[in-house]
């Protein structure tokens, strides 16, 4: 049986050569060959949304990835997005100045389907928020503040023509 | 019980192209899967349900994944398109809005990303959405094999829960829908306890074809989700309304006509009662909804 | 979304009363925040736990050899690893055991061990463990298992009765006698998980020195350290328990020593490598620790103008294979019972009952949202028979600020009242009430919560305010932020009183070699105990430095202002010092580190579990819910399209953190009302996964415009500048609001949780049989 097989990665806007087995999801790669744990681990199913990454700008569920399937792909992770000295992101300024954070283990996959949201939907209904965002249960918080704080990241993200 | 954290041991195989996939699936019967979308096959591997020898990648075969208008009018759809390429497809938006309904009560945004419509048929599973809205679109579905190509109607495709007409060795490749006619308009309604995400506990798909001359129904289909242990297609319900007026007491016996035709079970989930309730409700729900589509579709305004 | 403070333009103090972003937010949404599953050891091993797949049967014999063999597997640990002692909460009904040695007494007890190279040679290893059981007849219903003849369940325990609590205040028989009304009703819940995102996870080291270190997500660091001693039969003092980051508790196996922590540090001793267990997520939905379910039969006798006059409460609470924290939870919903309404006579009897299932303990909120649901459902009842309005007869009966309760509550703020007025005009309750269209529903409901209790253990917290020679101020407590803010609240504190900024303050996580013994979180007792503690300690603090810039500048140390991390002259400003001078001169000079310490424990009064008499909290919270729905009558789907809650939390330290509490308890049990449910079928949880145990997401709760929440200010004297607790109390109304809305929007009066749509849908058409007429 064959076991490792070779895999480039192309992660947060580097290139990481891997010898990985091919029953590896992407979660367990980015979290334990590039020690990239703010994606993690919880219901591994696809229902809450915490190990979501974003492939070529898309958001999906690295649970249900295999990472021998990402080859070639630019994957961004929630350390790609931002860090304290190089400034936080807009979402992420959002997120943690409106109450969006409590427990914080939904975070990070939140944040990250919220960017790939804005960049396709720069001026969401919260209808539109909502949907968006069925994908991910949060404990904590009910929902409201993440809401809020979405909503105020696009307000936030339009007046600078950012992305 | 098992409570895995990780996948099985499997050899993975990434063919490049779908004659390539027939190839390793004859070669290997009975020991490979398919992996479209994973969103079902990854969660049945991490529960140890399926622990097959190989895995066989569907993701990188780019001649699987298609929206085409058909020289006919009718279009046709590669298996591995995902469910969001089906929910923003401009086509299917304007011609075949029934899909990218039944893909927007989809799941979520990262589950429609990976799920495949080729993935939602072969699974057979008996909530799937998809099947009942093709069914009453008169789609059909592409098989490919080493031996060529076999075509089917989406509703003689299932054979049981989880089964399907299809071969260990033929590969799900197109969906083929013919091309619609003026006044004609299809809905898929669900029903589940929470607002998004939930397995559907029944799903009723209808589509219509309005006489505007008559004033009546000149086509009804029916198709249903968990309903039976398939996709099933409620044809003594359709019988009733072919010819007749659209009117509230012919939705009322057409609803009534699709429960005793369905044959839901009672699992921990729902009961058979309460799915049936729910299919009368739908029923009528879903045909009003296409009715109202047909009668305001192009050629011809509202009447 | 309106959130009335009343505190945010407030002068009175620099930051207490203001909106302050969670100190951690930002470690968080970069994903630098560690939880224990994200950190390795060197070395590091990876454990996973075997568990029965019977509900009831004897162990006789477990063969370990075939996977002991498989390569990668480091060591195995069974029941008879370890020293055979109970651990458990309280001192009469500890019944746990690391892993079983006799006996497996639900599906999914813990049996054996392993620690292999990675995870997946512990899975497989699982499988190649052989146990040979003898299956026991199970039982799962109370009913069932309290029949003579039923299986046994403990031995220490004939009859299976885990746990009661009972007591009869006034007299209920002439309350009853004197009332123009009686009403008695049956309700039912259902078993809840917590939901919390990060599952169980833990590292333990045991070094060839005997010094024990187990790194784990827990919510009370001490007891676990206590619990881990007890059951390894060693001292305290070779353990040492260091809290991760918390990804969600609501208390539960979080709250407590777990299998897999025992088992963490024993597989260590025995590989000499750090060992790693993290649970998959539908192994915790299929273990034990959940809310219990419960038959709540309640008897309410009131007087034609809606005063209360007696209420006989008899619950049947269905444990579980084990007892976890269920004596405490039996007196409590008996106890809360006597809030937030004014009960003179009250009789309560309640039973947890062993059975084959997983078992419960506390979980936010503990047994009181049920007995609210409940008792507020009734509320309603009474009140539409008398013809009097929901909140009208909530008014006529409320607990005010000085009451004591039957059972002894000394209740020194309730601004009840004015929680029941608020939710009604946030809501537009009385425009709303009676004129919604069909289908469309509001409702009230209302309950309370105790702020931290007495307990007969440890209930006391202390807390240690070091100031740096930088300015900055090092606070440690042994309570834990689990998510909900108390690393912001208790820094929060000490920066009002030093008058520093929150971001000056630093707030470690707990580690029971460095921070101060604390029972730890839960029970809403943090903001008032520990932050009480806080305050002490950094006044004790702010007095050291008084004293000393007191001789530095010549003036009485009352004179001295703490602002801006300056010390100055009240009367002359420009007479100061800054704050880190007055350290350095301290520490170089005359050799004082400025350590300031404090702790709180809310007097000595003890309450008799026996007779249930007593004062358990230093404070209480009262709050109110309105909810407002629309329901589907041919499919009975409820859409939950307002919220409007008031609660009195004393004074909200943090308003925007108060907000995320109240809200964030407020869903959850919506969740409980309207889709969670963990369902056994012969012991057997048959929806283990999210996509099955049904929590609310984002489009089944109402836009922002739709809801509001309001504080209630009352400044509780005894309460660190007058705060008590809030969040866990607001969601207990909850559950009976939606019912009441339900009600209200169709005329079904819904008894049993949760209240799904099939059960609404026979509902209505019971209804509908009804205004039919009898059959002929």
């Amino acid at each position: 049986m064959k076991d490792l097989l070779p895999l480039s990665l192309r992660v947060n806007g580097e290139r990481h050569d891997l010898l990985i087995r091919p029953w590896r999801t992407l979660l367990e790669v980015l979290r334990e060959n590039l020690g990239l744990t703010g994606a993690k681990r919880s219901c591994q199913e696809g229902q809450c949304g915490a190990c979501t990454v974003l492939i070529d700008g898309k958001p999906v569920n690295s649970c249900l990835y295999l990472a021998i399937e990402a080859q070639d792909k630019e994957i961004l992770t929630i350390e790609g997005l931002g860090r304290g000295d190089a400034g936080l992101h807009p979402i992420q300024k959002s997120f943690a100045e409106k109450g969006a954070v409590q427990c914080g283990f939904c975070t990070a996959g939140l944040i990250l389907t919220t960017k790939a949201l804005l960049d396709e939907n720069p001026n969401p209904s919260e209808d539109e928020v909502r949907n968006g965002i069925v994908g991910h249960l949060c404990r904590c918080t009910g929902y409201f503040q993440i809401v809020e704080a979405v909503l105020d990241a696009a307000r936030e993200m339009r007046s600078e023509g950012r992305r | 019980m098992s409570y895995n954290l990780r996948l099985p041991r499997f050899e993975y195989l990434a063919p490049s192209t779908a004659a390539e996939v027939c190839s390793l699936l004859a070669e290997n019967t009975g020991e490979a899967r398919l992996l479209a979308g994973g969103t079902d096959l990854i969660l049945q591997m991490r529960r140890r349900e399926i622990k097959p020898r190989f895995v066989i990648g569907l993701k990188g075969i780019r001649e699987l994944a298609f929206i085409r208008e058909q020289a006919d009018g009718g279009l046709a759809i590669g298996g591995m398109t995902t469910i969001q390429d089906l929910l923003t497809s401009p086509v299917i938006v304007e011609k075949y809005s029934v899909l990218s309904q039944t893909a927007a009560g989809m799941g979520s945004r990262e589950i429609r990303q990976l799920a495949t419509l080729g993935g939602n048929l072969a699974g057979a599973l008996p909530c799937a959405d998809f099947p009942p809205a093709l069914i009453t679109l008169g789609a059909k579905v592409k098989l490919q094999s080493r031996q060529g190509e076999r075509l089917f109607p989406v509703e003689d495709f299932f054979t049981g829960c989880g089964q399907t007409i299809a071969g260990p060795a033929e590969l799900l490749t197109e969906i083929q829908i013919p091309s619609l006619p003026s006044r004609s308009g299809g809905a898929y309604l669900k029903f589940h306890d929470r607002h998004s995400m939930d397995m559907t506990t029944t799903g009723v798909s209808a589509f219509v074809i309005w006489d505007e001359t008559n004033r009546v129904l000149l086509d009804v289909r029916i198709a249903l989700a968990s309903s039976a242990p398939v996709p099933l297609r409620a044809r003594k319900a359709e019988a009733s309304l072919r010819g007749r007026a659209f009117s509230g007491e012919a939705l009322e016996e057409a609803a009534l006509l699709a429960c005793e035709e369905a044959d839901p079970r009672t699992s921990w989930r729902a009961t058979r009662d309460f799915r049936r309730e729910l299919l009368k409700t739908l029923t009528k729900r879903s045909l009003q909804a296409a009715w109202e589509k047909a009668v305001s579709s192009p050629n011809g305004g509202k009447s | 979304m309106g959130a009335e403070t009343g505190a945010e333009a407030r002068d009175e103090y620099n930051i207490i009363g203001k909106s302050v972003p969670k100190k951690d937010a930002w470690l968080k949404v970069t994903g630098q925040a560690e939880y224990a599953d994200d950190l390795t050891l060197p070395g590091m091993l990876y454990g996973k736990l075997l568990r029965s797949p019977h509900p009831h049967a004897r162990i006789l014999h477990i063969d370990t050899a075939r996977a002991a063999a498989l390569p990668g597997v480091r060591a195995i640990v069974t029941g008879k690893d370890f020293p055979g002692i109970k651990y458990g909460n309280i001192p009469t009904t500890r019944d746990y055991l690391p892993l079983a040695i006799d006996k497996v007494r639900y599906i999914g007890d813990e049996v054996a061990a392993v620690a292999a190279i990675d995870e997946d040679t512990a899975e497989e290893a699982l499988d190649l463990i052989e146990v040979e059981y003898e299956v026991l007849p199970a039982v799962f219903e109370p009913e069932e298992a309290v029949q003579p003849g039923a299986p046994q369940i403990h031995d220490h325990c004939p009859g299976n009765v885990a746990a009661q609590s009972a007591f009869h205040f006034g007299n209920v028989d002439q309350g009853f006698a004197a009332s123009d009304s009686i009403q008695e009703d049956l309700f039912e819940t259902q078993p809840i998980k917590h939901g919390m995102l990060e599952p169980h996870a833990c590292i333990g080291v045991w070094e060839s020195t005997g010094r024990i270190t187990l790194r784990a997500s827990k919510q009370s660091p001490y007891v676990v350290w206590r619990q881990l001693a007890m059951g390894l039969g060693i001292e305290p003092g070779q353990i040492r328990v260091i809290q991760t980051v918390i990804g969600g508790g609501f208390s539960g196996g979080k709250q407590e020593a777990m299998p897999m922590d025992f088992c963490a540090v024993l597989l260590s001793k025995k590989t000499r490598r750090p060992v790693k267990f993290v649970h998959a997520m539908d192994e915790v939905l299929s273990i034990g620790h959940m809310r219990h379910p419960m038959k709540i039969w309640l008897r309410t006798g009131v007087k034609k103008d809606g005063t209360l006059l007696a209420q006989h409460c008899q619950l049947t609470a269905n444990g579980g294979a084990y007892s976890s924290i269920g004596q405490f939870s039996m007196y409590l919903a008996g106890a809360m019972l006597n809030l937030p309404y004014r009960l003179p006579n009250i009789k309560y009897e309640a039973r947890r009952i062993y059975t084959n299932n997983g078992f419960c303990g506390a979980l936010r909120g503990h047994t009181i949202p049920q007995i609210c649901f409940a008792r507020d459902s009734q509320l309603d009842m009474i009140g539409e028979k008398l013809g009097l309005d929901p909140v009208e007869i909530r008014l006529r009966n409320a607990v005010q600020t000085g009451d004591t309760t039957a059972n002894g509550f000394r209740i020194s703020t309730f601004g009840f009242n004015e929680c029941i007025e608020k939710a009604a005009e946030a809501s537009h309750w009385r425009e709303k009430h009676g004129k919604l269209s069909k289908y469309r529903g509001i409702g009230i409901g209302c309950g309370s919560l105790i702020c931290g209790a007495r307990l007969m253990g440890h209930s006391a917290s202390s807390a240690e305010v070091r100031v740096q020679e930088d300015g900055t101020v090092l606070l440690t407590t042994g309570s834990t932020d689990v998510g909900q803010g108390a690393d912001t609240v208790l820094s929060m504190i000490a920066a009002e009183v030093l008058g520093v900024e929150v971001d000056n303050v630093r707030f470690p996580k707990v580690d029971t070699d460095m921070t101060p013994v604390d029972p730890g979180t839960f029970g809403s007792r943090v903001t008032f105990w520990t932050g009480n503690a806080v305050k002490l300690a950094a006044e004790d603090a702010r007095q050291q430095l008084a004293d000393i810039a007191a001789q530095k500048l010549g003036v009485d140390p009352k004179e001295l202002v703490f602002r801006n991390r300056h010390v100055f002259i009240r009367n002359d400003p420009r007479q100061g010092v800054a704050l880190k001078e007055l350290v350095r001169w301290a520490e170089f000079r005359l050799g004082k580190m400025i350590t300031g310490r404090g702790a709180y424990a809310a007097g000595e009064e003890l309450i008799d579990f026996r007779t249930g008499y007593g004062n358990i909290s230093p404070a209480y919270t009262p709050s109110a819910c309105v909810v407002e729905v629309e329901v589907d009558p041919e499919t009975g789907q409820v859409t939950v399209v307002g919220i409007w809650g008031a609660d009195d939390s004393g004074f909200p330290l943090n308003p925007m953190a108060v907000k995320g509490q109240v809200l964030g308890a407020t869903v959850m049990c919506i969740g409980q009302a309207l889709y969670e449910n963990l369902i056994r079928i012969q012991g057997q949880v048959m929806n283990p996964s999210f996509r099955d145990y049904k929590m609310p997401l984002a489009t089944d709760l109402p836009k922002l415009a739709n809801v509001e929440h309001r504080n209630v200010i009352t400044r509780d004297p005894a309460g660190p500048f007058g705060a008590k607790e809030a969040g866990e109390g607001a969601g207990t109304g909850v559950i009976a609001a939606v019912a009441n809305a339900i009600y209200n929007a169709t005329g079904v009066r819904m008894k049993n949780l949760p209240m799904s749509p099939d059960r609404i849908l026979c509902g209505l058409q019971e209804l509908q049989k009804e205004k039919n007429g009898p059959q002929k």
